[in-house]
């Protein structure tokens, strides 16, 4: 039984349509990346699922309902750490929390923990205007993190960062979803970072954007994003999503924007 | 001798370059070349001030009336401002529909209104409130819409994903979000209450320091006529300060 079933989804703004009869089902526990060029509607099927925008032509199921904006099956994180610049550290990470109507003190004991986990310890008390991107970025983690929520929807939430901040975040990341079994949907331009994270890789084609290829990243769990650099398997793997993106791109004739 | 540090070296200095001006002023004033008929006397000013606030006191009266319009002003003016920019933030159309009229009525000098204003709040206090409210409620409407409309879309994003009801999204987004705009709205906003409640009390009052002031011009007494521009200018400061101070206790994640 899939967790997230998504079928014949055709979304069009206007004239123009920017995805074209998408089908995916993501089984529970899953981790899988879309990626594909920029404009190819990966951000758009993602938000499709969030519920905030009209329900367009096809079917969508997350756990037998249909999307509706506030799901509580749902944690979503962006690219931007999204902090609310009047609370602290430790009051951003129980904002979602506080949202969702646990308890108080629940809520800031669990807040705490997944400061101390994502590595913020001693800065709880701390304004985001305080803290540095990957820090931010890990604040964000945390407040996403803090929710009991099955399935994680993120649109390039390491986006921002420099290379390294970027790793590390990747690593955190894995530990967390190897600690809290969760199904993820994570949409990324950065077919590494995609292939280091992910159960599955989903390849979109340029606009309108299709599906091209859906490939398996058989890497053995649990993993290190920094160990992966170095192993061949990753860099097999890694130019083989490549290839198929690129074939993706020549299909629609897309300009070659490439993105690395 | 210990050196005096520097903070301390500037205002000593302020302090050196007032004396030196005043005592000029005092001395010439006494002695001639300097008319007391239209820049009055240090040490009358000082004498004004210890009669009226020391001895017979009743200048706290007056200080009571303008301060107390003020304020008055200032709540309803604000109160007024805060409520018309929700509305308009949350009814575009009502605020298309207002807006050329507001900007009409802003764009007059509210000091024209106050014959207006005096027929029809009478002599007192009304009418200085409404002169004054007339000021600051442009203001602080002005930074209400702007702050409510700056808030980042993003949070307001986030917060829907996670689930924010409309109310959540007012007071824990939206609002905090728009406090320090409005907050600068409302330290502007206290000075301009000021300002029209002393503008309207110069031109005919019952109490206030404006009318005390408009007094004492019209019968000559040019010291006093110092000494309670020295009081109003205290006054502003002391509210602008005090109103400062609460900005950045509002806004310390700033």
């Amino acid at each position: 039984m899939p967790v997230i079933n998504i079928s014949n989804l055709t979304i069009r703004f206007g004239p123009i349509v920017a995805v074209d009869d998408i089908s995916l089902s993501i089984e529970e526990g899953e981790f899988v990346s879309i990626v594909g060029p920029s404009g190819c509607g990966k951000t758009t099927v993602l938000n499709q699922l969030t519920g905030l925008l009209p329900p367009q032509a096809g079917q969508i199921d997350i756990l037998g309902k249909t999307p509706f904006a506030g799901n509580p099956d749902l944690a979503y994180m962006l690219a931007r750490d999204c902090l609310l610049p009047w609370r602290s550290a430790l009051g951003n990470a129980c904002y979602g929390m506080e949202l969702r109507g646990v308890p108080a003190a629940e809520a800031e004991q669990r807040g705490l923990a997944l400061l101390e986990k994502v590595g913020l310890k001693g800065f709880e008390q701390h304004y985001p205007k305080a803290l540095s991107h990957g820090m931010r970025q890990r604040c964000a983690l945390a407040r996403t993190f803090c929710l009991d929520s099955p399935i994680l929807l993120m649109d390039e939430p390491f986006g921002a960062l420099d290379a390294q901040t970027k790793l590390n975040l990747e690593d955190q990341l894995l530990q967390l979803c190897q600690d809290t079994k969760r199904t993820a949907v994570f949409v990324t331009h950065d077919l590494s970072e995609a292939v280091a994270l992910s159960d599955r890789v989903i390849v979109m084609s340029a606009r309108p954007g299709r599906i091209v290829a859906d490939v398996k990243i058989n890497l053995a769990r649990p993993r290190s994003v920094r160990a992966l650099q170095k192993s061949p398997e990753f860099h097999a793997l890694y130019a083989r999503v490549w290839t198929e993106l690129e074939a993706g791109m020549q299909v629609s004739g897309a300009s070659a924007d490439l993105v690395t | 001798m210990t050196p005096i540090p520097a903070p301390w070296k500037t205002v000593l200095g302020h302090l050196l370059f007032c004396s030196v001006c005043i005592a000029l002023w005092e001395r010439g004033a006494a002695s001639g070349w300097i008319s007391q008929a239209f820049f009055g006397q240090p040490s009358e000013i000082a004498a004004f001030l210890w009669k009226g606030f020391v001895t017979k006191g009743n200048l706290w009266i007056e200080l009571a009336y303008t301060l107390g319009s003020a304020v008055a002003a200032f709540v309803l003016g604000s109160v007024l401002a805060i409520a018309a920019g929700l509305l308009f933030v949350s009814y575009p159309r009502v605020e298309k529909l207002v807006e050329p009229y507001l900007i009409v009525l802003n764009a007059m000098p509210r000091i024209a209104l106050v014959p207006m204003f005096l027929l029809w709040f009478g002599l007192g206090v009304g009418s200085k409130i409404a002169v004054g409210t007339s000021l600051s409620f442009f203001v602080v409407l002005a930074n209400t819409v702007a702050g409510i409309r700056g808030v980042p879309a993003d949070l307001l994003t986030l917060s829907r994903t996670l689930g924010a009801t409309g109310s959540q999204l007012f007071f824990k987004v939206t609002l905090p979000s728009a406090v320090p705009v409005i907050a600068s709205g409302l330290r502007l906003a206290v000075i301009f209450s000021l300002l029209g409640v002393v503008g309207g009390e110069l031109i005919a009052a019952e109490r206030g320091l404006g009318q005390q002031l408009a007094y004492l011009q019209s019968t000559f007494n040019m010291s006093g006529v110092m000494a309670l521009l020295v009081v109003l200018s205290s006054l502003g400061l002391f509210v602008s300060t005090a109103m400062t101070r609460l900005e950045k206790r509002l806004q310390r994640w700033q």
